[in-house]
């Protein structure tokens, strides 16, 4: 028993506490780590208006809310008309009836705009290389040595690549070499008299002599400056840029939101007259995909990377669907789209699930149902720069998952290839990211593109939707004067706090 | 009411106070003798003082020029807070002692009392020395409290525990050092504004927190924080931030209902906690 005299003898702890720099220094963890690469990258493609991006990302955002066409619709609009919300439909005639007024004046002004995000990305990619090589050789400079150029480690880790990819990749790899080996004998002609092997003591050991390709110890070590090189600027395509004819917002679709500015939020959806919920809420800038891929009534589509599920919804909400099919890769997820269609579709049962609404689990690169389907939606993953800034879970930014990170780009344009393939003559997809990074949007969309002419011979035509993309400019903030090549971009912008969301439509020739 | 005095006080006073030409001012003209022609300009000033009979303002003047306050300083004083005329030189003499207790020395304690006269109106001698012995205690010497409450002269009215928030804060997340933190008038903002403007720098990239064993020497390129804290709403979002309005107000609304959140969550986790 504790007795008092005892508590008062007790010592008082001089060295508890957490009191030392190194403990109260704080532990950089993985959206940190986001964040500094953030900061690097898109700080030399954006310049000044990174910040304001930066800080829109890092802070909640805002959300639209999808009316549910299949519970108890004109109480639903009504409730959330009288919290003040606006029905998009509405803000989009607006903007017609202003448009026709106003003449086409502003429409074209910057279809020549001058890419030159192309430049930046060339200047951060070699800034990068050199950083790379400034941090393996550190006193490289003080030496006077001359670094080495490049260190193409792409060569053996590449295994992951597509055949196709890796032939070409062998025949430039083996073309640099013969360059450098030929350049470097006209060169180093004072060559280094003690290395020189007399032949007298016989040549035999020159035979087995194999350059070094790679450092000890490392190995696994994977440049950063290779994420950028997936940025190519060559164009040996036939690349046809058309703007999109017409746009239709579709009927009985109701979406509400705020006007910019207001922050308010929506009510939590709530149960219907049919068992399923009132409104679905969902980032505002994702409803952009679906709506330009123009969902006709009696078509096949499907959805390549469907969980969690918001613009498949939104896609059958519109009524138009013939046939729905949600692919994605994992169980879990798909699991969690089922959960989502089950509350939100009537009589899910007996009249969707699998006779409207198909769900396959495959890797969208492995699909091979060729030339059937009219409409596909992908929304590729991506290091969807809002999430890994602000969880810590699930996120790509992990050290252990750098070589994953990195090759993303060449999981997108696997995905965006095969999508092509699925394609009808002539049926169209919206490739669909949530990441500001150039090399995800566009550089993946050329990659692809340049992937499917060479190997399958198809062509593409991309739809300039920059005319349509006008009429939303009440509800988001577009990326303007637009610096980016094939496709329309919502930034992040505190006042309407939606996106990043990137996407492009592109049309398969017949 | 305190605060709203001051914020008053400080709109008209800042803009031509620096603190040189007022040390100057009061020490250049030697006025030892209270003419009619002065009370004549201090009634215009302030209306309120007509009620007063010369014998009132004799006696004021002179139970001031005792303690060493020359006749400049008192008119100030007296056209800044008119009811110490109604009072006795007793308690007059008393609040001085009070404020004298305080040991900010002479002349820094006469050019506090003429800038806030309302600080005259101090009463309670066991508060206001827990007070500045709090405020030494945490800014290290007797002339940075006086700093502190030349620039911020609210904190008379501020309850301590809202003042610890408000220097915790800005010595452990935005690790701002006591020189800086007296030359602000940080501590008349409320907390939750400056918190709001401190993460709203961090969220642009603006501002980085010093390193904890950063060289003290090497300049920060942080913004200072008299520039963040002294600076009304618009020309904080556009000349410090270089964002716009709208901007900053949409992010202040989000922030306070995000750190709502955050509140309710852990309120909620710390109730689940306990029932296990």
């Amino acid at each position: 028993m504790l007795k008092i005299r005892n508590i008062c003898l007790l010592q008082r702890r001089w060295k508890s506490g957490k009191r030392r720099w190194n403990v109260l220094q704080h532990k950089r963890n993985n959206c940190d780590r986001a964040l500094e690469t953030f900061d690097y990258f898109y700080g030399s493609v954006y310049g000044g208006r990174w910040k304001n991006m930066r800080a829109a990302l890092l802070t909640e955002h805002k959300y639209v809310a999808m009316v549910n066409n299949f519970g108890d619709t004109e109480q639903t609009c009504s409730m959330l008309e009288l919290d003040g919300a606006i029905n998009i439909k509405s803000l989009i005639r607006l903007a017609i009836e202003r448009e026709e007024i106003g003449i086409e004046s502003n429409i074209l002004h910057n279809r020549h705009a001058h890419y030159d995000i192309d430049d930046k990305l060339e200047s951060l990619l070699r800034k990068q290389q050199e950083r790379e090589v400034a941090a393996i050789y550190p006193t490289a400079a003080e030496d006077g040595h001359e670094p080495p150029k490049q260190l193409s480690y792409d060569r053996k880790n590449s295994d992951i690549d597509t055949k196709g990819q890796k032939d070409s990749e062998k025949e430039s790899s083996s073309l640099e070499f013969t360059q450098s080996l030929t350049k470097a004998l006209e060169q180093d002609v004072q060559v280094d008299e003690s290395r020189i092997v007399d032949p007298q003591f016989g040549t035999g050991g020159l035979y087995e002599y194999v350059p070094a390709d790679s450092i000890k110890g490392m190995q696994d070590w994977v440049a950063e400056s290779e994420h950028y090189k997936y940025y190519q600027t060559s164009t040996d395509f036939p690349l046809i840029i058309e703007p999109e004819a017409i746009f239709q917002y579709p009927e009985h679709l109701a979406i509400y939101t705020y006007e910019m500015g207001n922050c308010a939020e929506f009510k939590p959806p709530r149960q219907c007259l049919t068992g399923v919920l009132s409104h679905f809420l969902m980032d505002g800038a994702s409803v952009l995909p679906p709506l330009f891929l123009q969902v006709q009534p009696g078509e096949r589509v499907l959805d390549a990377c469907a969980a969690p599920g918001g613009k498949s919804l939104l896609m059958l909400q519109t009524l138009h669907l013939d046939q729905l099919v949600c692919n994605d890769v994992q169980e879990s997820r798909l699991n969690k789209l089922r959960r989502v269609m089950q509350e939100y579709l009537f009589d899910y049962k007996q009249r969707w699930a699998s006779k409207r609404l198909i769900f396959s689990q495959s890797d969208a690169r492995n699909l091979d149902e060729y030339n059937s389907y009219d409409k596909i939606l992908v929304d590729v993953p991506c290091t969807t720069d809002r999430h890994v800034l602000l969880h810590q879970d699930n996120n790509i930014f992990k050290p252990t998952r750098i070589k994953e990170r990195l090759r993303i780009p060449e999981l997108q344009a696997g995905i965006l290839a095969n999508c092509l393939r699925l394609l009808k003559p002539g049926g169209s997809l919206v490739y669909s990211t949530c990441s500001l990074s150039p090399v995800q949007n566009d550089g993946v969309i050329h990659m692809a593109l340049q992937k499917v002419f060479n190997e399958y011979g198809i062509t593409a035509r991309i739809k300039d939707l920059s005319q349509h993309t006008a009429l939303f400019s009440d509800i988001y903030r577009f990326e303007q004067p637009k610096g980016l090549k094939y496709g329309q971009m919502v930034l992040p912008y505190l006042p309407a706090n939606f996106g990043p969301m990137y996407f492009s439509k592109i049309t398969r020739n017949t | 009411m305190w605060r709203v005095l001051f914020k008053a006080q400080k709109v008209q006073q800042l803009k031509s106070l620096n603190l040189r030409q007022l040390a100057a001012k009061a020490t250049a003209p030697k006025l030892l003798q209270l003419e009619q022609i002065h009370i004549e300009e201090a009634v215009k000033m302030e209306p309120a003082l007509a009620i007063y009979t010369p014998e009132i303002w004799r006696r004021a003047h002179e139970t001031f020029q005792n303690h060493g306050l020359e006749t400049m300083s008192f008119l100030r004083i007296v056209t800044g807070n008119p009811n110490i005329l109604k009072r006795t030189p007793d308690r007059i003499i008393n609040t001085l002692e009070i404020w004298r207790a305080c040991q900010f020395g002479e002349t820094l304690l006469h050019l506090l009392l003429t800038k806030y006269p309302e600080l005259l109106d101090v009463t309670d001698a066991h508060q206001l020395l827990t007070l500045s012995s709090y405020l030494k205690s945490r800014l290290s010497t007797n002339k940075n409290v006086w700093k502190v409450l030349m620039n911020s002269p609210d904190l008379m009215a501020q309850p301590e525990n809202l003042i610890e928030e408000k220097l915790n804060y800005m010595f452990d997340i935005m690790r701002i050092e006591v020189p800086e933190i007296v030359k602000s008038s940080a501590l008349s903002l409320p907390f939750e504004d400056l918190r709001c403007r401190h993460i709203f720098l961090v969220r642009l990239g603006l501002f980085k927190p010093r390193p904890l064993k950063a060289d003290p020497d090497e300049p920060t390129t942080n913004h200072r924080l008299y520039q963040i804290t002294d600076t009304s709403e618009k020309s904080f979002a556009t000349k410090i931030c270089r964002v716009t309005l709208p901007e900053y107000e949409a992010f202040k609304e989000l922030l306070a209902r995000e750190l709502e959140r955050k509140s309710r969550k852990t309120e909620a986790q710390d109730e689940f906690s306990d029932e296990d």
